[in-house]
């Protein structure tokens, strides 16, 4: 079954790369890296990748126990239209924030562009990062023509992994509380509090630098 | 924005806290997060400072656990500073605790240092600090660990028994085929006490012996005299568990060389195991405090005494330093302490008065818990039948003395509890009327007087001149119950310096906030054991002593006891900090024991001592409320 993932996959990748509009981000398509891993976070306008906006963008590089939070990036992005009330209260960057910060604030394609830079041949590493890589998709596939080709881990689903090993009842599914909080909580972690991308991307690269502990000890 | 939280965290890490906004900002962009499983060794592939977010990490030098850092704590500055890597020492951290931690690379931290000089100097305080406290520990750990240990890892000279008949060649005999030098001789007399039962022949009365025979003809041959009428009683016993520094401290106080070791056998029956020699035990420690002792004897002048008692302040904050229990510090002190001042004695009196006079120490002096000289308080008496030169002697005595204590840095007493007022230089039945006088009229002042008193003890002299005043006193107090309850109250005077809620109560000085920490905890827990041990009449002065015995009485229960032993120990321990540290600032050259106060800092305090202090002061209070219902103050007013 395994080569025939693989081959689907490869299929993919070569798809989505023939797609490919400007050949200045070939490199997007780079061999991946072994042990080479980003998490990534992004605050949005909204939950819908189609109408919704990126307002920032963090992510970290992660070498073996240490998470290079030195060299990570952390990115504004102007918006055309003022952002809402409801997703104001979830992110905390209020308009005004914006607009203070307008020298430092990215262009949406510059954002990205660097972004694509950052992750090259690297492993992304998310919490629900289905939906931070289909913002990121729903910017680049219009622009260049390809979606993100990186391959993804989900560390809700490693945490799964590691919860369901605790039960072992073969068929049995046991219902596992896959809530951001509740993950922090079971492995330990310090809450770094506030949400904003720098931090969700900082505590998801713990959980996964934990998790991936716990996986070789169990080994 | 991103990294506020690393900056929020610095905000809180001493002495990043000093750093400008901008500067925490710049160091904060700079972190690297690391994580660590339980177990495992940190470790740097690259110098740098790291920080704790979460967990504990604990170092270890050559397998020697050195230190436990926790949240908030940083490390690993000691090796970014020291210029050349100690290759000797191998430095070690192992996640006690599984742990996250920040990482700042060794450029950023040693830039922030040349930048910032408030930074650097704390720094470089800590770290000299540091190393200074590390060299010295293993210069010295040897000495004084050796000093904590039990006697029974001394070596330890066979155990050599001669029959009750035996003569002293067959005892020498016996002592060359053991290869040592003494013996004990079975006396075989059924006394109630075992101690009682031996007797002690050393080489040294042999030695005495021999001299004997070749001076005077009438003393028989070595074959025939009976080695028992040579031999010395009694015999000063050490159990094999105790301290090997008690052995010595009883050695110095009988002027004896040998000790013999007991233990418990089997059946608790006591037995004796061998002998314990003072140059063994020298051997063992060759540190100062045994080096002190000698030297004190070989002192000719004041000079030369005054050279020691300096020497001693040294050997304090040593002590200190390796964490050994104040109270012990203390009795090791005082001993050497008294044994300067006998010295000294010595030196002035006339050798006619010596058995007509006793030097008494009086209050913490006389307790054993004068750590640094911070005053002097003694008093002479002396018999009734003194003639007028003798007189003279004696007050041409009491003023050299008084004058040579200040030369060896006991300060005067501020009370004027000193041997060359004539309140404290009294023939016997003058001072027993002045008690009576302070027993009967009480007041601030009297109370005063008879606390002081209540804690004398003989340095020189006679000790029966103390007694009678001792029993004097007893009596009297007795006779008139009302007394000690009013004395009880004196321990109350001073409010404990901890609000209802919890928070210090402090006083604004040049230092910032601080405690007067004798007022506020330590003169309740003496005084009230004091008053408590006058009205259950114990003859002990020392108030760990005096704990004890109240103790062995039923007063307290025994947890009580020991909690109120070790919140002593904590107090006396911060205001032997508190003090090393003034004299430390105290310009060279600047009489700086005079200027010794009981002030702690709580600036100068870690969090940890702050809480441990708060706690210990609530044992004060619930020492405090015992007082009053033991001796009913409530209704006394």
């Amino acid at each position: 079954m395994n080569w025939l993932k693989k081959k689907i996959a490869q299929h993919r990748r070569e798809r989505n790369r023939r797609g490919l509009k400007d050949s200045a981000y070939q490199f997007v398509f780079n061999e991946t890296l072994e042990g080479d891993y980003v998490c990534f976070d992004c605050e949005t306008t909204g939950l819908n990748p189609a109408r919704d906006r990126i307002v920032s963008l963090s992510a970290v590089r992660i070498s073996g126990d240490r998470i290079l939070t030195s060299q990570g990036i952390n990115f504004l992005i102007e918006q055309a239209d003022a952002i809402s009330e409801e997703s104001i209260k979830v992110h905390q960057i209020r308009n005004q924030d914006l607009q203070q910060q307008q020298a430092q604030l990215l262009s949406e394609e510059e954002a990205i562009s660097r972004f694509l830079h950052f992750i090259r041949g690297a492993t992304l590493v998310g919490y629900y990062l289905e939906f931070d890589v289909a913002m990121v998709n729903s910017v680049i596939k219009p622009w260049l023509g390809v979606e993100l080709p990186n391959p993804r881990i989900e560390v809700s689903e490693l945490y799964y992994e590691l919860r369901a090993k605790e039960h072992l009842y073969g068929v049995y599914q046991p219902a596992v509380d896959l809530s951001f909080e509740e993950i922090l909580k079971h492995l330990q972690l310090p809450n770094f509090g506030q949400h904003n991308a720098f931090n969700d991307a900082l505590m998801t690269a713990l959980i996964f630098v934990k998790l991936r502990k716990l996986q070789q000890t169990s080994l | 924005m991103a990294i506020e939280q690393h900056y929020q965290f610095l905000q809180n890490v001493t002495p990043f806290d000093r750093l400008p906004e901008s500067q925490l900002m710049a160091i904060a962009q700079t972190f690297d997060v690391l994580y660590y499983p339980k177990g495992e060794y940190v470790e740097l592939s690259e110098p740098c400072l790291l920080l704790v977010i979460k967990g504990v990490i604990q170092e270890a030098q050559d397998g020697k656990v050195m230190a436990k850092y926790a949240n908030g704590a940083y490390f690993n500055e000691t090796s970014l500073l020291r210029s050349e890597t100690n290759q000797a020492s191998v430095t070690q951290y192992k996640v006690l605790e599984e742990a996250i931690l920040y990482r700042v690379p060794q450029a950023v931290f040693l830039e922030t240092l040349q930048s910032f000089a408030e930074f650097k100097a704390h720094f470089y305080s800590n770290i000299v600090d540091k190393l200074n406290a590390w060299h010295q520990q293993r210069q010295r750990v040897a000495a004084t660990e050796v000093m904590m240990e039990a006697v029974c890892s001394a070596p330890i000279q066979p155990l050599v028994v001669v029959n009750a008949d035996a003569s002293v060649s067959e005892a020498a005999r016996q002592m060359v085929q053991n290869k040592t030098d003494c013996c004990l001789i079975e006396l075989g007399e059924a006394h109630e006490s075992l101690d009682e039962r031996w007797a002690i022949l050393t080489s040294t009365d042999i030695l005495r012996f021999t001299a004997r025979q070749f001076e005077e003809d009438s003393v028989p041959s070595a074959l025939e005299f009976r080695a028992r009428d040579l031999a010395n009683k009694p015999l000063q016993t050490v159990h094999e568990l105790d301290y090997l520094f008690n052995a010595l401290l009883k050695m110095t106080r009988f002027q004896i060389d040998r000790l013999v070791v007991r233990r418990e056998k089997n059946n608790g029956e006591i037995a004796y195991s061998g002998f314990l020699h003072l140059k063994d035990l020298m051997g063992v420690f060759a540190n100062q405090s045994a080096l002190v002792l000698l030297k004190i004897e070989q002192a000719n002048s004041v000079e030369d005494l005054a050279e020691l008692s300096n020497q001693l302040d040294d050997l304090v904050a040593t002590l200190h330093l390796k964490g050994i229990k104040v109270h012990y510090i203390a009795k090791l002190v005082n001993e050497l302490h008294r044994k300067i001042i006998q010295r000294l004695i010595s030196l002035l009196l006339p050798e006619g008065l010596h058995s007509k006079v006793a030097v008494l120490l009086l209050g913490s002096e006389g307790r054993s818990e004068q750590l640094l000289r911070t005053d002097q308080d003694n008093a002479l008496l002396f018999v009734d039948d003194i003639n007028a030169d003798e007189k003279r002697q004696l007050w041409d005595f009491s003023a050299a003395f008084t004058q040579a204590m200040l030369q060896l840095g006991f300060p005067p007493c501020p009370g004027g509890v000193m041997l060359n007022q004539p309140t404290w230089r009294q023939a016997q039945t003058g001072f027993k009327a002045q008690l009576r006088d302070w027993l009967d009229k009480p007041s601030m002042e009297t109370f005063m007087h008879l606390a002081i008193f209540a804690d004398a003890q003989i340095v020189f002299g006679e000790e029966a001149l103390l007694d009678v005043q001792r029993k004097f006193m007893a009596q009297r107090l007795t006779d008139t119950p009302l007394f000690l309850r009013h004395f009880a109250k004196v321990a109350l005077q001073f409010e404990t310096p901890v609000s209802f809620f919890g928070g210090f109560i402090t006083r604004q000085s040049e230092k910032g906030a601080v405690i007067d920490i004798k007022k506020g905890a330590i003169f309740p827990i003496v005084h009230g054991i004091r008053v408590l041990a006058l009205e259950n009449g114990i003859k002990e002065c020392n108030t760990h002593w005096r704990i004890k015995a109240l103790m062995d009485l039923g007063v307290f229960e025994t947890a009580q006891g020991i909690e109120l032993g070790e919140t002593l120990n904590y107090f006396n321990g911060l205001r032997l900090d508190a003090m090393l540290r003034q004299k430390d600032n105290a310009a060279p050259g600047q009489a700086g024991d005079s200027e010794l106060n009981n002030d702690v800092a709580l600036d100068d305090l870690t969090h940890l001592q702050q809480d441990i202090l708060k706690q210990a002061l609530q044992v004060v209070n619930q020492f405090k409320s015992f007082l009053q219902q033991h001796f009913k103050l409530r209704e006394l007013l």
